[in-house]
């Protein structure tokens, strides 16, 4: 009776090993860490196509990577150059619900269509239900303004 | 613990199963030669799991299987899965013949073990035809070309041939329709049969009783568990471990993403098909069908018939001479051929890893084509040189003429380019997402480029060009730099009955410099 509890342990033993290395591998497999997103810097123009102290909306063409499937997507960035060395960008989502904004020249500030939320040029929120201001992109100008560049 | 036991079992009766399931008796004396289901009901189990995650991401369509492939092969957990399940078909294979072997020479199939024998060799059909299947399954070059050999071996079927090849392949050629009809047989029609008829084996085994050893030995019947099972726990580990090994650093490489207009390809079937492979080859022309469908089904009709061919009633192999000799000459027939066909099987990868002139040459076409305004570092798709191209060659020479056509959007519209660019373009960039550009002289590359875009029309170097005109691959040996110089700049010149136009206007100096030394060096 002492060879049959051996086995037992032996077969449960090996049994618990074989299902517990299988788990492993399949669970690491369908875990695969989500791809980072691979953001990177696209040309969004150059400082020649900009107006000082003037939103100018660039419509940019990226392509993000979703696991073997490569998507295309459009995205609107503000470039906001005030003419001299100073320049940033902000993304035209706003940040309530998703709506794309529009610069509204008279009033000088930023308009989303859907709820009637208001951002000053920097972006700050100045009325309505957004909880923040717009988001900032990354943004550097490179060959003395020949090139400006955004991160998406 | 107890209670809760004692509950779950008042509720479900699983002290029953498990006792229906473990404490068979077995005749005394099965030993480890009765392991072999056991390891191919372990076997089954890591495909059906590995089957089962890398549908996760897995696309079966043309455009994508391929890119997903790549995608799941990215990590390591995805090769060490699809590793198993590659190196698993052939593990089946093996286990499945070792079985059916164990099974030949212990007589098991005899009566009252008919039926378990048929549903056995309707397992050994099912394994096949899984892996027939999932061979298309990745949509590179081996599974395309396989396949093709496959369906146009389906079609000598006698008197319904198009009718079997029709329904093989789903569409017109083959493609996404069969694509998508390979992978639904892989993954829902063929796991369905094949757990029916697991089911069915292991039941009628139960039923029957397992035969034991070919003759009665005297003793006590012990229960399966945990006697025999620890037998079969034993070998299913030591197959497992070897499974791993060969697993761990994942399947072999795909190769080039399938493109059905190549025609230098050439197929070869998984190594367990080779001897099939192999026997075609002795029936040429009209007398192909007897190789492929006669022969197999003579061998498939005599195992089928084997327990009413042999129904002596001793189940001793030495008893059975006759069956035993014959069985033996068919295993020895199989390893043979597939041997023979190992042995015999073509090579295609040696010419692939040099660069043809079409390819250096399509390396400066791109760079002037403006590739480099989207295909860069800080541009809207990936630099040429880490872009792994998985679009066959029309797709490409559709980007390459009109790169608005596939990617819509900010671009500008394209510079009018030659079919002879676009042809080098395409050869370079799917030579270049297979290995790194190796780098050449400048003066290589010169006369590559003017190769690629004037002379390959009519002349031929390394197997790469057009056939009007005579094959420039040993040219050197002929005439010096001096002489195709001047041949290329003014034909007439030296031949009044030239037919090849006259180069002078529309190569500079360089140019002519550099093709006429290249030509003049290949001796």
């Amino acid at each position: 009776m002492h060879r049959r509890r051996a086995l037992v342990v032996f077969v449960n033993s090996v049994v618990a090993l074989i299902g517990g290395g299988v788990t492993a591998i399949l669970g690491a497999f369908a875990l695969r860490p989500s791809t980072t997103a691979d953001r990177r810097w696209i040309r969004a123009g150059a400082l020649s196509d900009l107006t000082p102290n003037e939103p100018v909306p660039r419509v940019l063409s990226i392509s993000r990577q979703d696991g073997w499937y490569r998507e295309r997507a459009r995205e609107t960035v503000f470039l906001v150059w005030d003419g001299g060395k100073r320049i940033h960008a902000l993304s035209a989502t706003c940040t309530h619900l998703g709506c794309q904004v529009r610069w509204d020249a008279g009033s000088t500030k930023f308009r989303c269509p859907c709820h009637g939320g208001v951002f000053d040029q920097h972006g700050n929120v100045v009325e309505g239900p957004p909880p923040r201001a717009l988001n900032r992109v990354d943004v550097r100008v490179e060959r003395g303004g020949e090139t400006v560049l955004v991160r998406l | 613990m107890k209670r809760v036991v004692d509950w779950l079992h008042a509720r479900t009766g699983f002290r029953t199963a498990r006792h229906a399931l473990l404490d068979e008796p077995l005749p005394p004396g099965t030993g480890w030669f009765f392991t072999l289901g056991s390891v191919l009901l372990g076997l089954l189990s890591v495909q059906i799991l590995t089957g089962a995650f890398l549908t996760l991401y897995y696309a079966a369509t043309p455009d994508h299987a391929y890119d997903s492939i790549r995608f799941i092969i990215s990590t390591a957990p995805g090769r060490i899965v699809r590793g198993l399940h590659h190196y698993g078909a052939s593990f089946i294979v093996v286990a499945v013949l070792l079985h059916m072997v164990r099974v030949v020479a212990f007589g098991s199939y005899k009566s009252p073990r008919e039926a378990t024998w048929l549903s056995g060799l309707l397992l050994l059909g099912l394994i096949l035809a899984f892996s027939l299947t999932g061979y298309l399954l990745p949509w590179d070059q081996r599974a395309y070309w396989a396949t093709v050999v496959t369906i146009n071996i389906s079609r000598l079927t006698p008197g319904a041939g198009e009718l079997v090849g029709g329904l093989l392949r789903g569409g017109a050629s083959i493609g996404a329709l069969t694509l998508t009809r390979w992978y639904a047989l892989h993954v829902i029609f063929l796991p369905a049969a094949l757990a029916v008829l697991v089911v069915l084996h292991i039941v009628l085994m139960r039923r029957q009783g397992i035969s034991g050893p070919v003759r009665e030995r005297a003793g006590e019947p012990l229960p399966f568990y945990p006697w025999q099972a620890a037998r079969d726990t034993t070998v299913v580990a030591l197959v497992l471990v070897a499974l791993a090994a060969f697993a761990w650093n994942g399947a072999p490489p795909l190769e080039a993403p399938a493109d059905p207009s190549d025609s230098t390809y050439i197929p070869r079937p998984e190594w367990y098909f080779l001897g099939l492979f192999q026997l075609l080859k002795y029936f040429p022309g009209k007398w192909e069908v007897v190789g492929a469908m006669v022969v197999p089904g003579m061998v498939a009709a005599l195992l089928v018939l084997l327990p009413w061919l042999d129904r002596s009633a001793s189940r001793d192999p030495r008893r059975r001479p006759l069956v035993m000799l014959f069985f033996s000459a068919g295993l020895f027939g199989v390893v043979l051929l597939t041997s023979l066909g190992w042995r015999d099987r073509p090579r295609s990868e040696g010419s692939t890893t040099m660069w043809t002139l079409r390819e250096i040459g399509g390396r400066q076409m791109a760079q002037s084509a403006g590739c480099a305004t989207c295909h860069a570092a800080e541009g809207a798709a990936d630099p040429l040189e880490s872009l792994a191209a998985s679009r066959g060659p029309e797709w490409l020479a559709g980007h390459v003429e009109d790169p608005q056509m596939i990617a819509p959007g900010l671009r500008e519209p394209p510079r009018p380019i030659g079919e002879r660019e676009v042809a080098a373009i395409v050869a370079y960039v799917r030579k270049l997402s297979r290995q790194p550009y190796p780098g050449f002289d400048t003066a290589t590359e010169t006369a590559a480029t003017v190769f690629a875009r004037y002379c390959v029309g009519c002349h031929t170097v390394d197997g790469d060009g057009g056939k009007d005109g005579p094959d420039l691959s040993h040219i050197g040996a002929k005439h010096d730099a001096a002489y195709i110089r001047h041949l290329v700049a003014d034909p007439e010149a030296v031949n009044p009955d030239a037919e090849m136009p006259a180069f002078r206007s529309r190569l500079n100096d360089a140019q002519l410099e550099a093709i006429a030394a290249f030509l003049a060096a290949r001796k």
